[in-house]
Formats: structure tokens, C-alpha cells, sequence
């Protein structure tokens, strides 16, 4: 179907990509792994037409081709599913699917005859999509469906999925793959680009291995096993199970009672927010703005522990963690750090009781990315009196704890004057990382911690946290992914709509329990129906 | 190593601005039938060529280090003070009630009492446009651009109707209306102009250059304004909040509170700028007070590359120009404005210029710093 051939890239300072060729065979499921930097999105981008590369080729079923730019491969039959969705929320399925590619009559747009196509693409693939319905109203595995709807539309036959699974529950990564699997039998092509091992050797046909650019090797996905990719990716044999310590827990060290935040839309924070909600929008719609981000939630971590915090993105954590630092404020409730009430307190005040906090989106809470990399590992802590002197920053006293925390921490850096951008996203989390557990604290809020990372810097810091666990500090780790929470926690919470709606010791919990509680308490099926059968119209879409 | 290559690129952005706006004024000039080498050559030989001259270029770049300053300090907290304009001429019109209000004090007490009422009238000024925008989320460019044309017309009122120097001798007969300005400030409150520091080293500063005190007290600002935001924990923060305010909030830093403070200074040192004019020039407020101060003090900051050494460059850039466009338009006949032009010029091209040089560094320390 498609050969790349040698194709190389280089930018400054980094090859990319290096000598790679491989080749795709028609209605296969290809996936291609490595860590961070391996260079797999920088050969999709070439491929999509984003890039191109500095030496090779490819050809399309045996001709050489020029992709030029993003259009060239749409009309050449290539579509790309982002990881971070294109959709309009207040447009309909329909309308998000003929965007730029809407078929008018007389100046009017068709929707006739798009909607027929929709309809039909849809029932032939098995996607059950109500193409009336608005995406706002859609959950991300419905929106996902139709993003891949969209690339078939404009008449895609290969396929590229970037870790299309990211975003899922396990129960929606079951239908995605399902429906991954009825592409290829109509003779799709599939570019399925993923990190999850697991995932991985279930769906795909061949995988190809990167690493620093080049290709370690393509093989068929029965032959090798999870563990054998793993060795290709990193170089070296990777431990899958974390060595843990048994759990001593101590007393309660954060405690959370009847924890209210009402989100974005319905923050105390009078100003800018009074437009555009209402009208002609669904109902679920409107009831996902008026309902509090966290809505009553109560939980207890004790010292010497981890309280993983398990379920899909968007169902209240942020709120929950900026509400815990009044980043937001809690309109009801209390939040206690080491049994002092902390609610709404001043953040400098909180986190000086003993609180650190590594955030999930480490460039927008975490860092001051233009900021050199000293500075930034002392945010917070700069003011503290060991780093002033005559009212001035004491430059060699911080150099000399920010050379520390480098080696501690295997910070790996050329310059502490350099910006922190300068650093790739592992050592950037590193920096975060030294920074919150070098001021010994009692209680660690870790967002996502390992969001991003490749194996080795993820190993690194779940060790960190597992280290003061063992200390006796308590830890509440919050993460999408589901593997991590599980072989981390110590005891694990289902948060759904706000609430904690489920709490299993660790030994217990196993993904298929958990997946349920993580869609909402019930069995998944009941999820998918309303949706599309509510409005009478689902019927003809589905098989 | 870092440091010193990038200090190096800075200087450059500037010198290439400089050097395509001359190549501009160039052709400008050749366009109305002018000969450019002649019109450059007296700019620099009239502006420089003479002691005097050079001491007139340090008396017209004194307010606009004091405009640029207060400029840096607020662009580095994020914000855009358009109202360095209304704030030293409210602030200059403070000084000046403190100047000719008190009487019988000693110079060494009245000055700084002059000063402290000039920073005291443009943070007043400065205060409700930084509520605005803490309390209520209005923009500080709209609030301040309003606050502005407030100013000028509060002033006016203020000296026209309820200040106005009611003592002044009028012309032969009792024809003529008065001055709108204020009464003379005490002489106590008058700034020593340099004239006798310039006689100690053996210079004697004609009588009408009135370059004073105030260049060096803007000097010794600039250095202060450096450590403020380079080296004390307040400059942290405030590059912190302005470069990443939720960042700098999830580390415990009160943005909101930075931001008051880091405002009221600009005001504070915005409302220095209109002294040099009140304390040596003049010797009163008046009708006619220079205005565009502060736009030019915008400029200058960008010129000097939002630092504090840039904006003493930026200022005698600035003067030097002013100066030299006085000689160009006496000796050549190109008209002054085509100077103005020249400035204008070299303000877009600079944006231009550290655009270019940016994008090099950043690619340079990719390569450097192996991404």
C-alpha cells in the first residue's frame, strides 16, 4: 500500500528521523511504537504532508509521491485522526464531517445527500452515531468515531491514528477496536500509532519499532510479545511490575470532606463569563454546565500510602486538585492538610502546611517556560530565607541546591541559565518533580505524573512517589492512566461526575471492575443507547 | 557562555534597526531632492560636534529615561501603561503645587518633597485604571488611554480656573491676558542644573542648557530598576506572573497583588519624567507643559530592548536626534519631520529585527542544548 523509503529528517541539533523504511500492506493494521522522540510523530506528520523529509521517498502503491502539504494527501487517499480532536462542539455530527468538504446545490449545502453518505459510511463500518446529534452532547469515544467518520468521508483508504486510545475507557478502547477491525476488513489501511504495549499486540497486525530515529524492526504482532517490544523501544529490559513495600498507613494526613468546586461557568468569579450558554443547545448540554465540577466529594489519604485516584479525564479531577490549592475556589466543604483546615486559603499558605503539588499540565501550572531552569526550581520556595540575602536572590546559594537537585533528580541539562523550554518534556517533569519533594512535604497531589514521559523518566518518577510513601508522607495520585493508578495505589477511588463513585483496596481493583464505575456506575451498553436512540433517528446508523 | 552570546545578538537587533531606518531616510530624502550623506553629516556633526550640544542632548533625553524606565518596568509585568502620558503630567503638576505651595524649606528637604509629590500625583493617577483591571477585568491599554485624555483636560481646568498665577506682571498698561500656568516654584524646589560640575572639569555650559541633577538620578534608576527585576524575589515574581500567571499562582504567588505593585511603580517612576522640564526649564506648570513624554518613553523601551541599559541608549538616541533634526532643518533644509520619520522608522523596524533574531536564538540553542 504504502513504502517509505529512507526517508530521513533532521532538525537542528536532532535527527528525527533516520534512514526509516517500512512498508504498510493493504487492509493491515500497522502499529508503530516507541518512546518519546523515537520519532513516530515526526515520521506521521511527513506522511500526512506537515513535513518534508530532507532525504527519501515514498511511494503510494508503487508510485512515488510528492506530498506536499495536508490537501495532497487527503486527494491522495491518506487521512489522520489527531489525538487532540477538531470538532466544533456546537456543530452537529453532520455539519463536523462535511466541514471544508460540504457539496452544495445552488449555493445551499446538500445536507440530503451528505447525510445519505454519512449514513451510509457509518452503518457500513459500524459506528453507532446519530449524525443529527451535536458533538457537545457526544461522549469522547462518540466524538473520536466521528473524527474518524470526517477522514473517511473525504474518501481516506490509509488511515493514521495518533494514540487514538489516550483518551478512552477500557470499555471504549473495545468498541474502538472493533470498529478498527471492521475498517480493515473493508479494506482500510490503518497507521495505528501507540505506546500501550498491551493495546498494541491486541490490535495490530505488524509492528514497527523506533528508536532515536530509526527503525529497530518490523515484525508480525504474534510473534513477539509485550515484554520483547518493550526491550526493542528502550534498549534494555523494562520491569512491568513495580516492586512495592507493603502499605503501613499512618493517620490521615489530607482529608477531604463534602468537597464542593463548581467549575468553570459557575465560579464565584463574577466577571466574563455571562454569554453564550443556553439557546438552542441540547439539554445535556445545559446540565453539564450547571452541575459542579465536584460535586460533594469526600475522601481520606493516610500517611504512608498512595490513593490513586482512577477515571476518565473531564469528570471533575482538575477541579478537585485546583480546588484542594484554591486555584479555583471550593464553594462548599473542607479541605484538611495534616487536620488544619486549608479550605480557600491563600495557596502560599496551603502549601507552606506541607503540601506539594505536580500538576497535570506541567506548562501551564508547573513551569514558567521562558524562565531559566534555576529559577524555575526554586518557584515558590523563593522566598524562603536560605535564598535571599540584602533582599536580593542569593544567585550561588540557589545554583548550589538547583546542582543538587540535578543530580539527585538526574536533571540532564547543559546550561541552569538556559530557559526551561529548553529541556525535553522527561527532564521537564524532572524539574518539577525535584522541586515539589525537595521541601520534604507531608502530602503529595500528583496529577498526572508521567503524562508524556517515555518509559525510563515515567520508571523514574513513580519510583519518587513509591520513596515517600515509604517515608510515611501520603501520596494522591491522579491519572488517566488506568495501568499506573493500578500498580501504584495502595488503595484506589473511581471519580465519575464529580463524585468518588466507587473505593477498592488496591489488591482487588482490576480494570474490567473498574471500567463500569469509570462510565458511570452502570453498565456501558446503557450509556450508548440514549444517545442515539433518544432522538428516533439512530436507528438507520447502526448495524 | 550562554549569557554572553546572547547579549551579543541583543546589541545586534537594534544596530540593524538603526542602520535599514538611515537607509529609509535615505531614500526619503533623495525622494524630495535632498542629499543624505549632507543631512546625516550635520546630524551627527551638529549634535555632536559641540559640548554644548551634547549637554542639550542629555537635558532632552533625561524625561525620556525616566518614561522608558517606567515603560520597562510594566511591559515586564505584562502590562502596557499607556498612561505614562497622563501620569507625569498629573504628576508634574503635583511637584509643582509642592514646589510653589511650600515655603522657606531648605533645598535638601524641599527637592525630594517635590519628587515624592510627583510620584505620589501619577500613581494617584495610575490607581484606578489597576483597580479596574484587578477588580473588573478592563483592560489597562483602554483605561489608561482614558485616563489620559482625563488628565489633559483636568489639568487644564485645574490651571486655567482654580491655580492660575493671578501675580503675574502683564504688559505695558494692563493689555495683554496672563499665562495659564501656575505660580514659579520656591527656588528651594528648583533641580541644580550641572553647570557647575561641568565648570569644575573646566567646562563653561552656556546659561541656556539646563541639563540637571535629574540625568543622574535617572541613571542610578535605571541600575535600581535592574536589580528590582533581575535580582530581588519581587522581579521574580513579577516575571513570573506576567510570563506565567498560573503557574506563578500554583506556586503561592498573589499575581493580583504583583501586579498592583508592579503598576504603581511604573506610575512612581513615570511621574519623574516631567520634573526636568518643572525643576530646571520652566520653573512652573503650565498650559504649554511638553507633552508625549510618555509615547516617546514606549518607544525608547522598545528601542532598548526592555532594559534599563537599552533605555539610556534608546533615550540619547532619542535626544541625539531631536537635537541633530534642530541643525538639519537649519542647515540643509530637509525639514525636521523627516527625523520623526527616521524614529518612526526605526520603531518598526526594531519589532522586526527581534523577531529575526529570536527565531535565530531559538533554533541556535536547539542546537546547542540538543532539544
Amino acid at each position: 500500500m504504502i513504502s517509505i523509503k529512507g526517508v530521513t529528517k533532521r532538525f537542528p541539533g536532532v535527527l528525527a528521523n533516520d534512514h526509516i523504511s517500512l512498508e504498510v500492506r493493504e487492509g493491515e493494521i500497522h502499529a508503530i511504537v516507541g518512546e518519546n522522540g523515537a520519532g513516530k510523530s515526526t515520521l506521521m506528520k511527513i506522511l500526512y504532508g506537515l513535513y518534508q523529509p530532507d532525504e527519501g521517498s515514498i511511494e503510494l502503491r508503487g508510485h512515488p509521491v510528492r506530498i506536499d502539504g495536508p490537501a495532497r494527501a487527503v486527494a491522495l487517499g491518506i487521512g489522520m485522526v489527531h489525538q487532540h480532536f477538531m470538532l466544533i462542539p456546537r456543530f452537529t455530527v453532520l455539519e463536523n464531517i462535511i466541514l471544508g468538504h460540504e457539496t452544495a446545490r445552488f449555493g445551499v449545502i446538500d445536507r440530503r445527500a451528505s447525510e445519505q453518505r454519512v449514513k451510509e459510511l457509518a452503518g457500513q463500518y459500524g459506528f453507532a452515531i446519530d449524525p443529527k446529534a451535536m458533538v457537545a452532547t457526544l461522549s469522547v469515544g462518540q466524538q473520536q468515531r466521528v473524527e474518524i467518520l470526517k477522514v473517511l468521508y473525504r474518501g481516506a483508504d490509509l488511515l493514521i491514528l495518533d494514540e487514538p486510545t489516550a483518551v478512552l475507557a477500557p470499555q471504549e478502547v473495545t468498541e474502538l477496536f472493533a470498529n478498527l477491525r471492521l475498517l480493515a476488513a473493508g479494506g482500510k489501511t490503518i497507521i495505528f500509532i501507540g505506546h500501550k504495549l498491551d493495546e498494541v499486540m491486541e490490535i495490530a497486525d505488524r509492528v514497527t519499532v523506533l528508536r532515536r530515529g530509526q527503525v529497530v524492526g518490523t515484525m508480525a504482532a504474534g510473534e513477539t510479545s509485550r515484554e520483547g517490544l518493550a526491550e526493542m523501544m528502550v534498549g534494555r529490559p523494562v520491569l512491568f511490575r513495580i516492586q512495592k513495600n507493603p502499605c503501613h498507613p499512618g493517620a490521615p494526613l489530607l482529608s477531604l470532606d463534602d468537597v464542593t468546586v463548581a467549575g468553570v461557568g459557575g465560579t464565584a468569579r463574577g466577571h466574563g463569563r455571562g454569554h453564550g450558554v443556553g439557546g438552542s443547545q441540547g439539554p445535556a448540554w445545559r446540565t453539564r454546565i450547571a452541575r459542579a465540577a465536584v460535586d460533594g466529594l469526600s475522601l481520606q489519604v493516610n500517611g504512608g500510602e498512595i490513593y490513586g485516584i482512577a477515571g476518565v479525564e473531564g469528570n471533575g479531577q482538575t477541579e478537585l486538585v485546583e480546588g484542594i490549592f484554591n486555584l479555583q475556589p471550593v464553594t462548599s466543604g473542607r479541605v484538611m492538610v495534616l487536620g488544619k483546615d486549608v479550605t480557600n486559603r491563600p495557596t502560599a499558605q496551603i502549601r507552606a502546611g506541607g503540601i506539594a503539588y505536580i500538576p497535570e499540565d506541567r506548562h501551564r501550572r508547573g513551569l514558567v517556560l521562558p524562565m531559566s531552569i534555576w529559577e524555575n526550581l526554586i518557584l515558590g520556595s523563593h522566598r524562603r530565607r536560605e535564598f535571599v540575602r540584602r533582599a536580593l536572590l542569593d544567585r550561588d546559594r540557589i545554583l548550589g541546591h538547583a546542582t543538587k537537585l540535578r543530580e539527585q533528580y538526574d536533571i540532564r541539562l547543559a546550561d541552569m541559565d538556559a530557559p526551561v523550554l529548553a529541556l525535553s518534556g522527561g527532564n521537564q517533569q524532572k524539574v518539577i518533580v525535584a522541586r515539589e519533594l525537595a521541601q520534604s512535604p507531608q502530602v503529595v497531589i500528583a496529577s498526572q505524573p508521567t503524562r508524556g514521559l517515555d518509559v525510563g523518566a515515567a520508571e523514574f518518577v513513580r519510583q519518587r512517589l513509591l520513596e515517600m510513601r515509604d517515608a510515611g508522607r501520603a501520596v494522591l495520585l491522579i491519572s488517566a492512566d488506568l495501568e499506573e493508578v493500578l500498580s501504584l495505589s495502595d488503595r484506589v477511588g473511581v471519580m465519575f461526575r464529580g463524585k468518588i463513585v466507587a473505593e477498592f483496596p488496591a489488591e482487588e481493583a482490576t480494570p474490567q471492575l473498574l471500567g463500569p464505575y469509570m462510565l458511570g456506575g452502570a453498565a456501558p451498553a446503557e450509556m450508548e443507547i440514549p444517545l442515539a436512540d433518544a432522538r428516533g433517528e439512530g436507528g438507520e446508523a447502526r448495524v | 557562555m550562554f549569557r554572553k552570546r546572547r547579549l551579543g545578538l541583543q546589541v545586534t537587533a537594534p544596530l540593524m534597526a538603526v542602520g535599514f531606518s538611515v537607509l529609509v531616510g535615505s531614500v526619503i530624502m533623495l525622494a524630495i531632492g535632498a542629499n543624505p550623506l549632507q543631512a546625516y553629516a550635520v546630524l551627527f556633526g551638529f549634535s555632536l560636534g559641540r559640548i554644548d550640544s551634547i549637554a542639550s542632548i542629555l537635558f532632552k533625553a533625561t524625561p525620556l529615561i525616566f518614561s522608558g524606565l517606567a515603560m520597562v518596568v510594566s511591559f515586564r509585568m505584562g502590562l502596557f501603561n499607556i498612561g505614562v502620558e497622563g501620569q507625569y503630567m498629573v504628576g508634574a503638576f503635583a511637584a509643582a503645587l509642592a514646589g510653589f505651595g511650600l515655603k522657606g524649606l531648605p533645598a535638601i528637604i524641599h527637592i525630594p518633597i517635590v519628587m515624592a509629590a510627583g510620584m505620589a500625583g501619577a500613581m494617584l493617577w495610575a490607581a484606578l485604571p489597576i483597580y479596574l483591571k484587578i477588580k473588573r477585568g478592563v483592560h489597562e491599554v483602554i483605561s489608561t488611554i482614558m485616563m489620559n485624555y482625563i488628565a489633559y483636560s483636568f489639568l487644564h481646568w485645574l490651571l486655567a480656573d482654580v491655580f492660575l498665577d493671578r501675580t503675574q506682571v502683564l504688559g505695558q498698561g494692563g493689555f495683554g491676558s496672563p499665562r495659564v500656568r501656575t505660580p514659579e516654584l520656591a527656588a528651594s524646589a528648583r533641580m541644580p542644573t550641572l553647570h557647575k560640575l561641568f565648570a569644575a572639569v573646566g567646562i563653561q555650559l552656556p546659561h541656556y542648557i539646563y541639563v540637571s541633577y535629574l540625568l543622574f538620578i535617572g541613571i542610578a534608576l535605571a541600575v535600581v530598576v535592574h536589580y528590582i527585576i533581575w535580582k530581588t524575589p519581587f522581579g521574580y515574581e513579577l516575571r513570573a506572573v506576567a510570563q506565567n500567571g498560573p503557574a506563578a499562582a500554583a506556586a503561592g504567588i498573589n499575581s493580583e497583588r504583583v501586579m498592583v505593585k508592579a503598576f504603581l511603580l511604573s506610575a512612581a517612576i513615570a511621574g519623574l519624567a516631567g520634573l526636568s522640564d518643572l525643576m530646571t526649564f520652566f520653573g512652573y506648570y503650565d498650559i504649554d507643559f511638553p507633552r508625549s513624554y510618555g509615547f516617546n518613553g514606549i518607544a525608547v523601551a522598545l528601542l532598548g530592548r526592555n532594559s534599563a541599559a537599552g533605555v539610556i541608549v534608546g533615550a540619547l538616541l532619542f535626544g541625539m536626534l531631536a537635537r541633530g533634526a534642530e541643525g538639519v532643518q537649519v542647515m540643509t533644509g530637509v525639514p525636521a519631520e523627516v527625523i520623526t520619520i527616521l524614529q518612526s522608522v526605526m520603531i518598526l523596524s526594531i519589532v522586526v529585527a527581534y523577531e529575526i533574531i529570536t527565531r535565530y536564538v531559538r533554533t541556535q540553542r536547539k542546537k546547542e542544548v540538543g532539544a
